[in-house]
């Protein structure tokens, strides 16, 4: 970029080509007050606190939106700019109903910090004290319209970062007001409670009713830590008092993953459930009682010693990767089990065995590129996978990228109608029969030469050539017609990735994997030797737990008498699940939570959740590694999980080694 | 010389800023060993004598309201404005949201605790006015100490600066809305 040259209050500074006066203003330490600027979104110039002298212009201008050019001779600290901000501010106050003694952000308000900055000690104009309304239907944010100021943060990062739009100015003039949808409340309108509005919010106008009126996050320590559920890898920030948790933030709220989603964002804070805070053993009445830590092992190990190899262990892919591996090592090695499986094993099985038909190899690295590559995408298929319930980061993704590229978005799923407004196509196969309608796909792509790269292997050619579309359009129910325009709107696009997600696996068919990596690669949507394709895995650290190899086996198929459950904070609510343990004869629960699966336990010991464990390593599900720390002291809980384990292994006659890290599969 | 005389007025609020002066503690000692404190909310007379400088607390709420810091100004050399109401309107102030008869039914007619509820509307009662405002948007007012209520040692600040013959104006570290 061009290098400029300015004069900004005396002094010769240089900027680049491109930029506008507050960026040369910043990037030379030039102190410049804004509150509608906001890092990684539009600039609109709404709220003109950032506003300079030009020489040559005839007015002040904004200097978030003038563009700086080279010899330009700026003032910003001029009595008379200093005395138009002072204006604008006192404005401001009298615009809407500011009232600072009881608004949950004073204190840490930027309008507030701009008022003592200026010295505003009174008003000089009338009030318009409009009536204004507070809106209080959302599950985790309130609105009160009368602290806004109209900056439109709010409204520029949920529609460019968070991309749905939900936001919006109504009406004109003095009656302005941010409008969710067409005038909903918010709670019933299209938002997706990411809460980015929430941290763009320079004022009290949109505050989170788990957090307020706790205390300042000032006076809060920070702890950054990676997010345990989904298996974006979302950093977080975690603003802790007195060891209870105040507020959790994007760290870079414009970034990509920025927005952050209701569950990093309130779901962690919003804990309802009733915590475990002592070991339990089944008494002879059958009722569940509370024991001590000893009593609990003991009961707990001599019964799993006695079952060996007939015991089992299933561990929740939401802890991170050090518990994990003593896991492991204590079941095989302590326990001697020869299995261990995590929850939401079987899309590991899915995934694994589809890829390896793929490559016709020994079993590599799952195939898979970083989620980021959405961004970049001109063509999106999602398929079996509803993104804005398990991973909302990477719808938020999505709709970026119909959004900014416009970008065409193919929905394949048999049943529900996803991302509807976004999408420009929905497949609806018949159930089961997903695998023909990809089938037909590519001999679509085949058959309109939209191969790309190297030539397509002329075993799979030959084994396309029977799904042509009519016969596809049968036994799937998919119409011939929306079967090619999908095939070609993917063929042609220049970089189209794949998304799939727990339709494919609860499928248990692994040939839908093998499709979808042959799709890819027909199309030639690749990067080296990786395929433009993201499965949304389970749980936060599935990948980490896929490659210590705890999901090798299926273990719901064979019966199963005894068996570890370590799920600590994770929600065990699918009814298969819990009419599976039903048939399991001894069943220890290691849980941060009373649940149904602890109710049917015969031993239960408590767990840390997840921000009183100790920190570990998290593997996102596009490979990434991140790290987790602990964010408060634990409250309710005797020993983190991976002593306990070290504990009943002692109890068991076995010491576990500290440092090795042990694979899980099967020996 | 003689003593600087004070005299401070109490409009629709909660006293809180006249607390606030009272949590300046013993350094009350040395405020009264250098001014003489005449009408306040204390001494409850009707009338103001001439003094140099007139504080009011307060929102401008009702017609006495208004009355009475008219007879302030007319009789001090120097009016200081203490806490948020008589900065800003402060909370008083957000009854202007709604209309005011709305206000005087909800509050003496249909408040929970209230039967038979009735506005009141003698002629020795003041009435409300169509607006609350803030001192400086009824009369002239010299200075300003927002807060709610200020700190003590923040009015401390104000009256020392006055008395040093400088009209006070807080620097931004000592500003305070709430």
């Amino acid at each position: 970029m061009k290098e400029i040259s300015l004069t900004i209050d005396g002094n010769k500074v240089r900027g680049h080509e491109g930029d506008t006066v507050l960026d040369v203003c910043r990037e030379n330490g030039i102190d410049v007050p804004t509150l509608c600027e906001m890092k990684g979104l539009t600039n609109v110039g709404a709220c003109r606190m950032c506003v300079v002298d030009i020489e040559g212009e005839r007015r002040i201008n904004p200097s978030c939106t003038y563009p700086a050019r080279d010899g330009l001779v700026v003032h910003t600290k001029t009595e008379k700019i200093e005395k138009y901000r002072r204006l604008i501010l006192e404005l401001m106050f009298t615009e809407k109903n500011h009232y600072c003694m009881y608004c949950e952000k004073s204190g840490d308000c930027e309008l507030q910090s701009m008022g003592y900055r200026y010295q505003m000690d009174n008003v000089r104009y009338p009030y318009t004290s409009p009536a204004t309304k507070v809106d209080s239907l959302s599950e985790y944010m309130a609105v009160d319209h009368g602290r806004c100021i109209l900056c439109g943060r709010c409204v520029r990062v949920c529609g460019e970062i968070e991309a749905n739009h939900t936001l919006d100015f109504a009406k004109r003039g003095f009656n302005t007001v941010v409008s969710a949808d067409l005038a909903q409340s918010l709670g019933a309108s299209s938002c997706t409670q990411c809460g980015a509005c929430l941290q763009a919010c320079p004022t009290g106008a949109i505050f989170s009713k788990l957090s307020m009126y706790k205390v300042k996050p000032s006076e809060c320590q920070e702890v950054k830590t990676v997010c345990p559920i989904c298996g974006v890898g979302c950093e977080l920030r975690v603003l802790v008092k007195d060891n209870n948790m105040v507020m959790i933030e994007a760290p870079q709220l414009t970034s990509d993953k920025g927005p952050l989603c209701r569950m990093g964002r309130f779901g962690l804070l919003a804990d309802g459930h009733k915590r475990i805070t002592s070991p339990m053993i089944r008494d002879k009445e059958g009722k569940l009682k509370e024991c001590t830590l000893d009593e609990a092992v003991e009961a707990a190990g001599s019964r799993m010693k006695k079952l060996g190899k007939n015991f089992t262990g299933v561990v929740s892919s939401r802890l991170p990767s050090e518990t994990l591996s003593v896991f492991c090592q204590f079941m095989k090695q302590a326990v001697g089990s020869k299995s261990v499986d995590t929850m939401g094993g079987e899309a590991f099985r899915v995934i694994a065995e589809g890829t390896k038909a793929f490559n016709k190899k020994s079993e590599g690295p799952e195939i898979a590129c970083s989620i980021e590559e959405i961004l970049k995408a001109d063509c999106i298929l999602l398929v079996g996978a509803d993104p804005l319930k398990t991973h909302p980061i990477v719808a938020s993704l999505i709709r970026r990228a119909v959004d900014r590229n416009k970008a065409r978005l193919i929905v394949i799923d048999p049943q529900n109608d996803v991302m509807s407004i976004w999408r420009y196509q929905w497949l609806k196969p018949r159930a089961g029969s997903g695998a023909i309608l990809l089938n037909g796909l590519m001999n679509v792509i085949l058959a309109k030469g939209l191969v790309k790269g190297k030539e397509a292997p002329a075993k799979l050619t030959q084994s396309l050539s029977e799904y042509n579309p009519k016969r596809v359009q049968s036994d799937t129910d998919v119409d011939a017609a929306d079967l090619e325009m999908a095939a070609e709107t993917f063929g042609k696009a220049k970089h189209a990735v794949i998304v799939y997600g727990q339709g494919v696996w609860h499928t248990r068919n692994s040939a839908l994997v093998t499709d979808l990596l042959n799709l890819a690669d027909l199309t030639g949507n690749r990067d080296g030797d990786r395929l433009r394709i993201v499965s949304l895995k389970p749980a936060a650290n599935s990948r980490g737990a896929w490659n210590l190899g705890a999901a090798a086996k299926d273990l719901s198929q064979a019966h199963v008498q005894g068996m570890y459950l370590l799920i600590s904070d994770e929600q065990v609510d699918s009814d298969e699940v819990l009419g599976w343990l039903r048939t399991i004869d001894f069943l220890v629960v290691q849980a941060s939570y009373r649940s149904a699966v602890t109710s049917m336990a015969d031993v239960v010991i408590p767990s840390p959740i997840w921000a009183e464990r100790d920190g570990g390593q998290y593997t996102s599900l596009d490979g990434h590694v991140a790290k987790s720390y602990r964010v408060i002291e634990p409250k309710k809980v005797l020993l983190q999980d991976q002593e306990i384990l070290r504990e009943l292994s002692k109890k068991m006659g076995h010491e576990l080694s500290s440092d090795q890290e042990v694979s899980c599969g099967q020996t | 010389m003689a003593k600087p005389k004070i005299a401070t007025a109490w409009l629709a609020g909660c006293a809180g800023c006249h607390m606030s002066f009272l949590d300046i503690d013993e350094k009350i000692l040395d405020v009264v060993k250098l001014v003489e404190i005449t009408a306040s909310p204390i001494t409850d007379f009707k009338h103001f004598e001439q003094v140099d400088v007139g504080i009011v607390e307060g929102t401008v709420n009702t017609t006495k309201d208004e009355e009475v810091l008219r007879d302030l100004r007319a009789h001090c050399k120097i009016l200081m404005a203490w806490g948020d109401c008589a900065c800003f309107g402060g909370i008083v102030a957000m009854r202007n949201q709604f209309d005011k008869a709305d206000c005087l039914r909800r509050g003496y007619i249909e408040t929970e605790s209230t039967v038979h509820g009735k506005i009141p509307s003698s002629d020795e009662i003041p009435k409300l006015l169509d607006k609350a405002k803030p001192a400086n948007h009824v009369v002239k007012v010299d200075c300003f100490v927002p807060g709610c209520p200020p700190d003590a040692s923040h009015i401390y600040y104000a009256l020392v600066e006055l008395l040093n013959g400088r009209i006070p104006v807080l620097p931004a570290n000592m500003m305070r809305f709430d």
